[in-house]
């Protein structure tokens, strides 16, 4: 059966020509495109990871001692090891103050290596079962029961777990032994590397002295405000009337590293565009080139029959091929430098949200198609030249 | 019946800011099926009536028209189509697309056409008047891999691929050897008589000119001796004669 000859097979015949130049400019496209993957493949990562945090921690409110609202981000949203504390009487002044519905309290201990624990670098978080409404939600169905004093539950990503799986295992925490009875479910949370236990345990561990907390003193408490109050609202009632502590709002939660991330997206930004004005023009001379270098063919084809939008037809698949190639080497690229060089920056190292199919597709369609149009927009003027081409120059001889 | 009428036309390009008229108010006709060659000294104006009349530019005035249509009132997209579907052209340079093989430059002209005939057709089509050309064995062979005979032969074919019914040929067998030469003009005249279209060839050799059933002669843009079979013998041997005294 013979195979057609079309537009699309005209177009990489002529591609292939001379493969260098088109192989240059496929790399000038896909090191522009793995720039754009790689950034918004960041970006987007650390954002899903605030609002992860931000909604399953299932608080309006979350109240942390003063000055220590960076150190509680860092907890929750980035699993770094940091301990903090305020005296347990602030649950109650925050329970009793208006518009708060429910309040529940966490104690954070910091593991450290040696004869203290099993495990170094984790956050033991102590909660009350009673009130608990953050830790409950992510318990798994199997543990249908109250934890017991000696018993702790992990985090998905925890040391403990490094999942496996590990369960009826004992493991020694500052001195006390805990038998491992579950593990929670991936929270994309700073707190899927924690080690969780009640307020008893705690009790037991403050006790052996292998820890240096006052008692009764706590490091967060967790509020939802009554339905149809603004927590904004009560958030600003809580930081005039206790002056020892910082009220976050819900859609506050991590607004620091969203500070942050907004400057390094700004600077990817600004970046890529840099890098798109080159790409555009590096697109722009080549195909500035090449529309000299064919005149002469141009006005063949023109001659024997072709319009002038099938020969910018023709100039435009070609550069949409070079831009859709290089693309899809820019996302190949940017996706696997995003994966490989992740811990290399902090913010990425210690979030625990991963990127999702749908996010994946987004980026990478993003990629192709920004591309595809800077090569498009920098073969433009060329393109738009090849139709002035008249047929008569094929009669100018060689 | 006339299929190409060419009235008054002249053709004036601006050359160092100095008007130079190429083509100075020529008039002739053309039946379907016949054979019309043009003689002339180099910048006579036999290549800029060529493209004239192949719409690849228009005259500064005058008409042409081809089968009752007249070329001035088409658009650019119109002019192309007319050389896409009446007009085979076949040039003076080789002029094969580099990237596309033997076949490929022959299949070329069936994308430009509306209606382009199904993949097996065209190349069927393309395999025979290659075939006719003496080059099957060519067929996938890319232009650098042909020499200027074999590429010039190509060319020919391409001309014939969309049933034109105007073959305009400019200086056709330039570069060809006598046997090649013999060959390819008993390929126009079989498809002359075969296809019905009328041929116009321009060309400064006075033999070859010979061969076409009416010659036209052009000087400094005007056309200014009519020639027929009856008076090209002595047309041919005068010729013969000033080239002998030039030398």
């Amino acid at each position: 059966m013979a195979k057609d000859f079309t537009l699309f097979s005209h177009a990489t015949r002529n591609l292939r020509r001379r493969p260098a130049r088109a192989a240059i400019l496929v790399v000038a496209i896909g090191l522009l495109v793995s720039v754009l993957v790689f950034g918004l493949s960041f970006v987007r990562r650390v954002e899903s990871s605030i609002r992860a945090t931000s909604e399953r921690l299932g608080a309006d409110l979350i109240v942390v001692p003063t000055g220590s609202r960076g150190a509680a981000e860092d907890v929750l949203i980035e699993h770094r090891v940091k301990t903090f504390y305020m005296d347990g009487s602030i649950l109650d002044r925050v329970r009793r103050t208006p518009g708060i519905e429910r309040v529940t309290a966490q104690t954070y201990l910091a593991t450290i290596g040696g004869k203290c624990c099993d495990v170094a670098e984790s956050i033991v978080v102590a909660f009350d079962p009673d009130t608990d409404f953050v830790v409950r939600p992510w318990l798994e169905k199997k543990l249908n029961r109250r934890l017991q004093r000696g018993e702790a539950v992990v985090g998905a990503e925890s040391a403990f777990n490094i999942r496996l799986g590990l369960m009826d295992v004992d493991g020694v925490l500052f001195g006390n032994v805990f038998h491992i009875v579950g593990v929670l479910e991936k929270t994309g949370t700073g707190l899927d590397t924690a080690i969780f236990v009640d307020e008893k345990s705690l009790d037991d561990i403050l006790r052996g002295g292998k820890v240096s907390v006052a008692p009764g003193s706590i490091s967060v408490v967790f509020a939802k405000v009554t339905p149809g109050v603004d927590p904004k609202r009560v958030a600003d009632t809580l930081e005039d009337t206790i002056i020892e502590t910082d009220t976050v709002a819900r859609r506050d939660v991590g607004k620091n590293v969203a500070q942050a991330l907004s400057d390094i997206a700004r600077m990817f930004l600004a970046t890529f565009a840099v890098a798109s004005l080159l790409a555009a023009l590096l697109a722009w001379a080549v195909f500035s080139g090449v529309a000299n270098e064919r005149s002469r063919e141009i006005g063949l084809m023109r001659a024997i029959g072709a319009r002038e939008s099938h020969v910018a037809r023709l100039f435009l698949l070609e550069v949409v091929l070079i831009g859709a190639a290089g693309s899809a080497l820019g996302m190949l690229a940017g996706t696997a430098l995003s994966v490989l060089l992740a811990r290399g920056f902090s913010l990425l190292a210690n979030v625990s949200t991963e990127l999702s199919a749908l996010d994946r597709v987004g980026i990478g369609a993003a990629g192709l198609l920004a591309g595809t149009a800077i090569c498009v927009v920098g073969a433009l003027s060329p393109i738009r030249r090849t139709r002035r081409i008249e047929p008569l120059v094929v009669l100018k001889g060689e | 019946m006339r299929r190409l009428v060419v009235e008054d036309v002249s053709k004036t390009f601006g050359v160092n800011g100095t008007a130079v008229r190429a083509v100075d108010r020529v008039t002739f006709a053309v039946d379907a099926g016949e054979f019309v060659s043009i003689i002339g000294h180099s910048g006579s104006g036999k290549t800029t009536l060529l493209s004239i009349v192949g719409g690849l530019c228009r005259p500064t005035s005058g008409r042409v028209l081809l089968d009752g249509t007249d070329l001035g009132g088409l658009d650019s997209d119109g002019l192309a189509a007319y050389r896409c579907e009446k007009v085979g052209f076949v040039f003076q340079f080789a002029s094969l697309l580099p990237a596309l093989t033997a076949l490929e430059n022959l299949l070329l002209p069936l994308g430009f056409r509306p209606g382009r005939p199904r993949a097996e057709e065209g190349e069927a089509k393309a395999r025979e008047l290659l075939g006719l050309m003496g080059l099957s064995e060519k067929a996938h062979a890319l232009p650098s891999q042909l020499s200027g005979g074999q590429q010039r032969r190509v060319a020919i074919a391409r001309a014939f691929m969309n049933d034109p019914t105007l073959i305009l040929a400019d200086e056709p067998t330039g570069d060809l050897d006598e046997e090649t030469e013999a060959e390819v003009m008993a390929f126009f005249r079989a498809m002359n008589r075969r296809r019905g279209a009328a041929f116009v060839m321009v060309t400064h050799d006075l033999s070859l000119a010979a061969q076409a059933g009416r010659q036209l002669r052009m000087h400094r843009g005007r056309m200014v001796e009519l020639a027929s079979p009856a008076n090209a013998p002595q047309l041919a041997a005068a010729a013969e004669a000033r080239r002998g005294a030039s030398t």
